[in-house]
């Protein structure tokens, strides 16, 4: 064979893996901007949760008129999906395949599966507010497909994140995974920022043609997102005929296992109790701030971008004080403590009258939060045992996102009870808030002490399994 | 990739068929995914504005 077709055989070989979804033999370390583009899944889940929380909660209310009662159903029903995150987990970890996969399968079909969702979901909430010649159809037809749509977005979700962050915890070493865990959480936010702009405005006008247009738009995003996120993230590896055949453990037996782990049970009880108090005070934040304080619709607004920026705050100091081998529970703890001084502020707010307390609060809690989140999660990825990351990040997303939709319901309840019931009369209108900031001190001391004995002076990471 | 002479890789991508089998199938899924939720939605968009109607 002459050089010149020698050359040219040499290039079809090379176009051929080039077009291929398959990352290059496993390199020593993997680069930032590899991480960088897998934490787009993030963007796009940031993307589905505010469509579902934030904008279409306000659109079928106002624009589509239907019942508050209904909507609420709606949005609480993905939380329903949240525990099969351990199931997905331990699935991805037992995945068996030719190619050697055991991530991208489960991030392919979970991000189908949240597409279809979007895909559906306009035209279902359009069925469902009983418009055009919808209503000469029985309503079960619109209440079935909403909440077939939000139950596919949200499986989307679960799935997704989940498969990620343990795809995350494969590519990186320990000493990495703070700047990685960070970068996560960041990139999240930013989804979710961005995406509650950019709806914001398109949806300024409405439609029933733009609705359709904006999440659809969504849809088609969430695949392009997802598609350059996946792409080369994981090697082939060949996998031998008895390696294919190999039995792999059950769900019981796997999660047997993991809570045979060094205070397994520990870790999650107090990941749980933590994000609840957390989370409590999250639909709480603007009413309590227009009721009590007399703050502006403005005003309340900037509240939540407030507690955003906290997080921001939270996370790159979590990043940077891991980064250089500090423990991560001693860090999540110190979230715990920032974040009673912050509910305690805002408490100290309604006496004193004082819109800059209660500000600077918010920021703290925040700020609390972000440092909690982020040292629960790197300790989640650290004290995965070997083979099980799927199912530890699985675990630790299922307790993480029930806790908080619990916690956002149990705090709109115990607000409401409180005021039924006329607890603490003397101080006005403001006691059902008191009453939830003080149950949130409360769960984060409890928090505090079911971590206590999980505290490691730094630089001691020598019984880690 | 390891060993480049195993006779059942097929080039230019050097998969076996096996494997190209896999790959594959998760494009199928996909495509079947996408039709099923398609018929569902031309349903619903039909419910609520009889093909624009």
């Amino acid at each position: 064979m002459n050089s010149i077709s020698q050359r040219a055989m040499r290039a079809w070989v090379g176009l051929g893996p080039r077009f291929l979804p398959f990352a290059d033999a496993a390199s020593a370390e993997v680069p930032l901007s590899r991480l960088l583009r897998l934490s787009l899944v993030q963007v796009s889940v940031g993307m589905s949760l505010v469509l579902m929380v934030g904008t279409l909660n306000r659109v079928m209310i106002v624009e589509l008129g239907i019942s508050a009662g209904l909507v609420a159903t709606m949005i609480a029903l993905p939380v329903l999906f949240a525990p099969f995150r351990a199931l997905i987990g331990q699935s991805s970890d037992t995945h068996v395949s030719v190619l050697g996969w055991k991530r991208v399968p489960f991030l392919f079909n979970g991000t189908m599966v949240q597409f279809g969702g979007l895909a559906l979901m306009p035209f279902a909430l359009l069925v469902l507010s009983g418009g055009g010649a919808a209503k000469d159809y029985p309503v079960w037809i619109g209440q079935a497909a909403a909440a077939l749509s939000f139950l596919l977005v949200g499986a989307g979700v679960h799935t997704t994140q989940t498969v990620v962050l343990a795809l995350a915890t494969d590519l990186t070493s320990e000493d990495r995974r703070p700047k990685v865990v960070g970068l996560m959480y960041v990139m999240l936010l930013v989804g979710t920022i961005a995406s509650a702009l950019i709806f914001g405005h398109l949806l300024e006008e409405f439609t029933p043609g733009r609705l359709i247009q904006v999440i659809q738009g969504t849809a088609v995003v969430t695949i392009a997102l997802n598609g350059i996120a996946l792409w080369k993230q994981e090697s082939l590896k060949r996998m031998t005929a008895a390696e294919l055949a190999a039995p792999q453990p059950s769900f019981r037996d796997s999660m047997r296992r993991y809570m045979q782990g060094e205070a397994a049970r520990r870790r999650l009880v107090a990941v749980g109790l933590g994000t609840m108090a957390f989370g409590m005070q999250d639909v709480l934040l603007e009413p309590y701030g227009g009721e009590i304080l007399g703050l502006s619709v403005a005003d309340t607004t900037k509240l939540t971008a407030a507690l955003a920026g906290g997080g921001l705050i939270g996370f790159g100091m979590a990043s940077q004080v891991l980064s250089r081998g500090a423990d991560a529970f001693t860090m999540a703890g110190l979230g715990t403590l920032v974040g009673i001084l912050g509910f305690a502020g805002v408490i100290a707010a309604a006496p004193a009258g004082s819109p800059m307390l209660f500000a600077a609060g918010v920021i703290v809690i925040g700020a609390g939060g972000g440092l909690f989140g982020h040292g629960t999660l790197t300790a989640a990825m650290n004290y995965a045992p070997e083979g099980q990351a799927g199912l530890a990040l699985g675990t630790w997303g299922a307790i993480q996102a029930t806790a908080a939709g619990l916690g956002i319901a149990v705090g709109g309840l115990l607000r409401d009870v409180a005021m039924s019931i006329g607890a603490l009369e003397g101080l006005g209108a403001a006691r059902g808030y008191m009453i939830v900031y003080a149950t949130e001190i409360v769960l984060l001391l409890a928090t505090l002490a079911a971590m206590s004995s999980l505290f490691r002076p730094a630089g001691d990471q020598s019984t880690r399994g | 990739m390891d060993n480049l002479d195993d006779p059942n890789r097929v080039w230019p991508t050097g998969l076996t068929i096996k494997e190209s089998e896999a790959l594959h199938r998760h494009v199928i899924d996909g495509a079947r995914v996408f039709f099923a939720i398609s018929l569902f939605a031309h349903l619903l968009a039909y419910i609520y504005s009889p093909w624009l109607k």
